[in-house]
């Protein structure tokens, strides 16, 4: 249920709304506008009753959610979240780039790769210092000595850090190094992990999974918004299909669809989508034409020679020719970059 | 197998290889270019040299073996992009082809009146089903033979040209004889009694992916309509099957970009069945548009809420309007004119 105040409820009104949601033994969850505050309801099993807040003062409405998800939800709240990282922000009318390697490699790789993106404009760093590979045998990551060259690039360049939390054990120290936790498409429903990251002091990018439908996704952002973190990204990087051309199949429905849906920024992952080097930059295109409010891309100095994703990473001068054609592409959908 | 000829090649060294690839057994496919001229070479070249049969002759630039299983559709085959003469209307090319109508002809009103509407937003196409494949036997299945002619009857009045899709072999020449654009519909990408067919016909053929079709097989399926000479094909991506269900279909837009540089054969992308909801077909057909695709079919209707079919995914005259602008604004940013 979703209780909405009136443009002028006292903060003592709306505090005895939250009061009367924790007596019925429910938890409390005030959702600030710009216009009124919203307080959504989440912890009972059946419908309540409108009446037993509809009669207090200050109180406008109070509604039953017909989403499964209730406070990721725009019924619950209507305008778009931006996310502060730090001074950045993520969603919103300005696109939110984030560029980097698929995983840390070396020093001089991140910190060349970095300098490099943020000529070309980007705003965020990936990186990923713990991989979850598909084969054991793979590279698994520099783990904490990975982290530690994040945040040397993040002190030379200003840009703020994105990368993968693959375990609730390692999450208190990648939270240490990192501006915004990446949770991987094979985690997506790891609820364990969800639920921490709910209690963690981190905006959290949640990735969909490669075979999670629209609505299981957003009730995977709802875990972590229940908790308590409201600072939560949804990121599209494609799904699996019965298509072998390419890696997964980028499903940019789920661009207007989720922004119909939920107030949540909706980022889209073109490198992973598509898999295709030569390919991303037309799908980073398409994927903020859709309306999505930001983009996340594999680049790295030498492909050829990248411990992982090198076949859909881009070089620095292929990522700055996909930057020339975004922005072409956000100017005529009217957003910046 | 393809032999390439030198830009100045006579054209009897261009008759003599095609008289050895004869003599050889093989069948060939002259391909003109805007540069110089391709000769495929269809038959099973298996274990042939290429250099070593045609290398020498004169007036042969290369001859090499085609790496993919489609040949006449590759790029390796002809590296400029096809553009397809539609009766003076390109299909294809620079320009992006707006195509668009309703998913049912229902009546003279409905059909003329949308007509006249996309015609004003910019389409130069007209959709409009006569014989419909519906998923239940129960449904409206179209006007038929009467469908036809008020299509017609809608060319005359605004000159667009008319595309419908034909359902069978039987009903192929009928159909052929109103449309200027047969469409091979989702369902029948692998009917390929049809597709042969449609290789010995002088229409162009609008050929939408089977739901369940890999891009290989969508590309084999045009191969089947061109190695039997008719090279007036275009692709249309109109979404797959796959797990979600909030969506009607997933529009594969990956396809978009793998196409153009898989095919020289134009790509059309259908937001309306991609995803199948009226509030989201525009950011789709921008999204297509910005990804590449040589164009858009998109399904409007004047009442969308009392239409016979497809409802639910059309567009009113107005939000197809709305629509073209913004696409126009996409296409501007990539390069791309949408003539007015």
């Amino acid at each position: 249920m979703l209780v909405v105040m009136k443009p002028h409820a006292t903060p003592e009104q709306v505090e005895a709304v939250v009061e009367r949601i924790r007596t019925l033994g429910l938890t409390p969850h005030p959702i600030p506008g710009t216009q009124r505050i919203a307080i959504g309801i989440t912890g009972n099993q059946g419908g309540l009753e409108p009446d037993l807040f509809t009669t207090l003062p200050g109180v406008a409405d109070a509604l039953r959610v017909s989403q499964p998800f209730k406070l990721v939800s725009r019924e619950v709240k209507e305008e778009d979240t931006i996310i502060d990282v730090g001074g950045t922000s993520l969603g919103g009318r300005e696109l939110a780039i984030m560029a980097g390697p698929c995983s840390v490699e070396s020093r001089e790789q991140v910190l060349e790769t970095a300098h490099a993106v943020k000529r070309a404009g980007a705003r965020f760093l990936r990186g990923g210092a713990y991989k979850p590979r598909t084969s054991p045998y793979d590279f698994q990551g520099l783990a904490e000595e990975g982290l530690k060259l994040l945040a040397l690039a993040r002190e030379q360049t200003g840009l703020k850090i994105v990368t993968e939390v693959m375990d609730v054990e390692t999450l208190p120290m990648v939270a240490d190094y990192a501006d915004v936790l990446q949770l991987g498409a094979r985690n997506m429903q790891n609820f364990s992990l969800l639920k921490q990251l709910g209690l963690a002091r981190r905006p959290v990018i949640v990735k969909r999974g490669p075979s999670a439908t629209i609505k299981e996704w957003l009730m995977a952002a709802e875990y972590v918004v229940s908790r308590g973190n409201y600072r939560v990204a949804l990121c599209e990087r494609g799904i699996r299909t019965f298509e072998n051309m390419t890696r997964n199949t980028l499903d940019l429905n789920a661009v207007p669809v989720l922004k119909a849906l939920t107030h949540l920024p909706v980022l889209v992952d073109p490198s992973h989508g598509i898999g295709l080097r030569a390919h991303v930059a037309a799908m980073a295109r398409a994927g903020v034409a859709a309306g999505a409010d930001g983009i996340l891309v594999e680049v790295h100095p030498h492909p050829e020679g990248a411990l992982s994703d090198g076949a859909q990473s881009l070089t620095p001068p292929e990522f700055e020719a996909l930057m020339r054609e975004v922005r072409g592409i956000a100017q005529a959908v009217g957003r910046s970059i | 197998m393809f032999i390439a000829m030198k830009p100045h090649a006579t054209a009897a060294e261009f008759e003599a290889v095609v008289e050895k690839i004869r003599a050889l057994g093989f069948t060939p496919h002259p391909i003109v270019g805007t540069e110089r001229k391709v000769v495929a070479v269809i038959g099973h070249t298996t274990g042939l040299d290429p250099e070593d049969l045609f290398g020498t002759m004169p007036g042969v630039a290369e001859a090499l073996r085609v790496s993919q299983p489609f040949k006449l559709v590759s790029r390796e085959v002809k590296e400029e992009d096809t553009v397809l003469d539609v009766d003076g209307v390109p299909l294809g090319g620079r320009a992006i082809s707006v195509l668009a109508g309703p998913c049912s002809v229902e009546s003279r009103e409905q059909i003329l009146e949308t007509a006249r509407a996309v015609k004003r937003a910019g389409a130069r196409f007209l959709r409009g089903g006569a014989f419909k494949p519906r998923t239940s036997p129960y449904e409206f299945q179209g006007l038929r033979e009467e469908g036809l002619k008020l299509l017609a009857l809608a060319r005359e009045t605004t000159g667009l040209k008319v595309v419908t899709e034909v359902k069978d072999t039987e009903t192929l020449p009928m159909v052929a004889e109103y449309a200027d654009v047969l469409q091979v519909g989702a369902r029948n990408m692998h009917n390929y009694s049809l597709l042969e067919r449609l290789g010995t016909i002088e229409k162009p053929v609008l050929l939408k992916r089977g739901l369940s079709a890999t891009i290989k097989e969508w590309l084999m399926a045009a191969e089947y309509v061109v190695s039997r000479g008719n090279h007036r094909v275009a692709l249309c991506e109109r979404g797959i099957r796959t797990f979600e269900t909030m969506t009607r279909n997933t529009l594969d837009i990956n396809a978009v970009p793998v196409l153009k540089a898989l095919t020289h054969l134009p790509v059309i992308v259908d937001p309306s069945h991609g995803i199948g909801l009226r509030a989201h077909v525009p950011a789709i057909a921008r999204a297509g548009v910005a990804a590449g695709a040589d164009g858009i079919i998109v399904e409007v209707h004047p009442s969308p809420e009392k239409a016979l079919s497809d409802g639910h995914q059309s567009l009113s005259l107005s939000e197809f309007e709305e629509l073209m602008k913004q696409v126009r604004v996409i296409a501007g940013a990539i390069g791309r004119p949408i003539p007015a």
